[in-house]
């Protein structure tokens, strides 16, 4: 046991003092938390600054009514001729000028928006989206329906989505909260196996060509070596990812607080105190915010159980980890080189591409569905469908089943990989094939 | 202090040790000989408990080899290195802490041992700062650091330069004075007929020979002499032997002979020594690297 802890702890300080580690674990949080504030610095200042002046001219003799400036659109009504604002456009202050033709009321026709630049989707969508206002009202006024009608006509609706939680609870919840974090946790769990499941293939690639593993071997037992590396590696992750979530959180609240107001901090940082709890949080947080406003992702946030989410995804992470860096470990002391090592990766990569895939199309789709109940059990693709999963909530027994089948997981594949690395690392220069694989399996002692 | 008794191991298509037996006394120097793919690895696999037979046993001081006597076995590979990222000392401290030794114990030998062996400023140094011959001396003491009672070298002097491979060779010489049982598994013949106490000669995964080295050599020995002598006299081969060889020297003639049966030198030289003055005489014993070719090739 003790030989174990002296492996671990050379595999984890090795690591932990190379360079690139440290400059990964620093820069990381740095770059998410200069997103992260410059997300939140656009998505203020932006909308408050941008904000176009378009120049109508209005030929219309049916369409008196004006249209209404908001905030991105400024409508001033000219008088002056089409022509003779197009071609002093540029000096004229304007960014657009709207063309109202006298069109046919029921056929409308001949508008044009002519600017000094291209107009994008979303302007002409607006405008025309105005227009059409415009020409329904008169409309419905003609037919005798009054302005104070039509202005009770329209409403703005919210849909408040909750669910009933195991305890009978309602909880507040939206599928676009869910669907964001399940897919940060899962880009997440799929980065994190693969980037370590491949530093232990490479950490036993090198003891393998530079020869030392027939000296450590002879104290002790390739079981104990790889298990030790194994282990070292892990807390390496789980190392990297604890430090990103503390530097994450310190620098985005630094970052807050030196880009934004005081008045606008009051919103943000009423939802980010409570989410910061963990950096994909953040990170959904700024995703959520372009796509919808801020104050229905931060009720459904409040929904969201992080320490929960947290607590689960380190399990999973550990789980799915182990599992796979035990076939990593196989994979790495049956061949000499990493060239080698193609052919046998992609067994090994499929599953967990494959629930990557999946995780993200279809169990988001229909969390609840058998193929997302399936793929969060088997223990191949569990770690990264269930942290898909998880937001939308999953019972409690799938949730301990799952884990008890990842547990028996990993202590086979841990005992599978055992076998074939205890010959593999001894075998130098031969071309190692899943058949001879197989035979190693079998070797006695 | 080291007995293997009746050892097989079996591959899935090939036998590498076939009922081999063999007893290592302690304080003696053991040379494991034969050819590549004999068995030889194998062998110190098993016992180093790398693998584990597939029959036989082993057994150290009476015991039956277990994990315990990890600590008291040595044993420097012939495929062996070092992590390359690593500083030496640390890397020396964790293999001897590996071993079992403690931080204290190990850095008090390392430098004891660094000190001896002209390597006091490496300790931070990298090891693919070093050169080969350098790494070979870095193993070497971690190999022997924990003061084992058994040491296993693999072709230990490949890669050394003269100076280092005598330096390394006395280490061996003093540490077997002070009671340090060695297994030397090597082809360099001459390096056995110097250090040697005791073979085993491996072929084809079976023991095709075994004992002291002197005795060995001696069953060798076939009665053939070498002659050195000047006059003008010649001798032909005759009842009492056989020429095999002549050499004109500058002074007279080198003739090797073989004797016949019934027939002592004291016999031949009777009848030489009135005809010509006899300037050397020598028996021919025959060499380690002679023996292990002849031993192989049968």
């Amino acid at each position: 046991m003790n030989k174990i802890l002296l492996i671990i702890q050379r595999e984890y300080l090795s690591r932990v003092k190379k360079k690139s580690f440290i400059i990964m674990t620093f820069l990381t949080p740095l770059i998410i938390a200069g997103f992260y504030g410059l997300i939140i610095y656009f998505s203020i200042k932006g909308i408050a600054d941008k904000s176009d002046k378009i120049a109508v001219i209005n030929e219309n003799k049916t369409l008196t009514e004006k249209l209404v400036s908001n905030k991105n659109l400024t409508f001033i009504y000219k008088d002056d001729s089409f022509e003779h604002l197009k071609k002093n456009l540029s000096e004229s202050g304007f960014d657009y000028i709207l063309y109202l033709p006298d069109f046919n009321i029921d056929t409308p026709k001949g508008i044009q928006l002519i600017g000094t630049k291209q107009a994008g989707l979303s302007l002409d969508g607006k405008i025309s989206d105005a227009i059409e206002d415009l020409i329904r009202d008169y409309k419905l006024k003609k037919s005798g329906i009054s302005q104070e009608d039509l202005d009770h006509l329209k409403s703005t609706v919210s849909i408040d989505v909750k669910k009933i939680n195991d305890t009978g609870k309602e909880e507040n919840s939206s599928a676009g909260a869910s669907t964001v974090i399940g897919f940060i946790a899962g880009v997440l769990m799929f980065m994190f196996i693969m980037l370590y499941g491949v530093q232990v293939m490479r950490g036993v690639i090198e003891e393998k060509t530079s020869r030392i593993i027939e000296v450590i071997i002879s104290s002790v037992k390739p079981f104990q070596l790889m298990m030790g590396k194994i282990i070292g590696i892990a807390m390496v992750g789980l190392t990297q990812f604890l430090l990103w979530i503390i530097l994450t959180i310190s620098i985005s609240t630094l970052a807050v607080s030196l880009f934004i107001d005081k008045e606008d901090v009051k919103s943000i940082a009423a939802s980010s105190s409570q989410v910061s709890a963990v950096s994909p949080a953040s990170q959904a947080q700024i995703t959520a915010m372009n796509s919808g406003p801020m104050g229905d992702v931060q009720k459904s946030l409040e929904g969201l159980d992080f320490g929960k989410i947290i607590t689960v995804f380190i399990f999973y992470f550990l789980g799915g980890y182990l599992f796979y860096s035990a076939l990593y470990a196989a994979i790495g002391s049956a061949v000499d080189s990493e060239t080698e090592t193609q052919q046998f990766m992609m067994p090994v990569m499929m599953p967990l591409l494959l629930s990557y895939a999946l995780s993200l199309s279809v169990v988001n789709n229909d969390p609840y569905g058998p193929l997302a109940f399936w793929l969060s059990m088997i223990p191949f693709t569990s770690p990264i469908a269930m942290v898909v999963r998880l937001p939308y909530g999953v019972p409690t027994w799938e949730l301990i089943l799952s884990m008890g089948i990842l547990i028996v997981g990993f202590v086979g594949t841990v005992w599978f990989a055992s076998r074939i690395y205890r010959v593999g690392i001894l075998m130098y220069g031969k071309k190692a094939s899943f058949k001879e694989m197989v035979k190693w399996f079998w070797y006695k002692g | 202090m080291l007995i293997v008794k009746n050892i097989v191991k079996q591959y899935s298509n090939h036998r590498a040790l076939d009922d081999v037996s063999l007893e290592v006394e302690k304080g003696k120097i053991f040379g494991l000989l034969g050819p590549n793919g004999a068995g030889k690895t194998s062998l110190i696999r098993i016992i180093t408990q790398i693998t584990a037979p597939d029959s036989g046993e082993v057994i150290f001081n009476g015991e039956k080899l277990n994990s315990n006597h990890i600590s008291q076995i040595g044993y420097l590979p012939e495929e062996r290195g070092l992590y390359k990222k690593m500083e030496i000392g640390e890397q020396v401290l964790y293999l001897s802490k590996l071993k079992g030794l403690s931080t204290s114990e190990a850095t008090k030998r390392i430098k004891y041992w660094f000190e001896k062996l002209d390597m006091g400023s490496w300790w931070n140094k990298k090891v693919e700062d070093l050169s080969k011959g350098m790494q070979q001396k870095v193993q070497f003491v971690a190999t022997v650091l924990h003061n084992p009672e058994l040491i296993i070298l693999d072709e230990p002097f490949s890669g050394f330069d003269p100076v280092n491979a005598d330096l390394i060779k006395n280490e061996i010489l003093e540490l077997n004075k002070q009671g340090t049982t060695f297994i030397f598994s090597t082809h360099r013949m001459e390096s056995v007929e110097e250090l040697c106490d005791n073979i085993a000669l491996i072929d084809k995964s079976k023991k095709v020979l075994d004992g002291a080295v002197e005795d060995i050599k001696a069953s060798y020995r076939n009665n053939t002499y070498v002659i050195e002598y000047s006059g003008a006299a010649d001798f032909e081969s005759n009842w009492m032997f056989d020429i095999l060889n002549t050499e004109i020297l500058k002074e007279g003639k080198s003739v090797k002979f073989k004797l016949k049966d019934a027939y002592t030198v004291n016999d031949v030289l009777g009848t030489m020594l009135p005809k010509v003055k006899i300037n050397h005489l020598a028996e021919v014993i025959p060499s380690m690297n002679d023996i292990f070719i002849e031993s192989v090739k049968k």
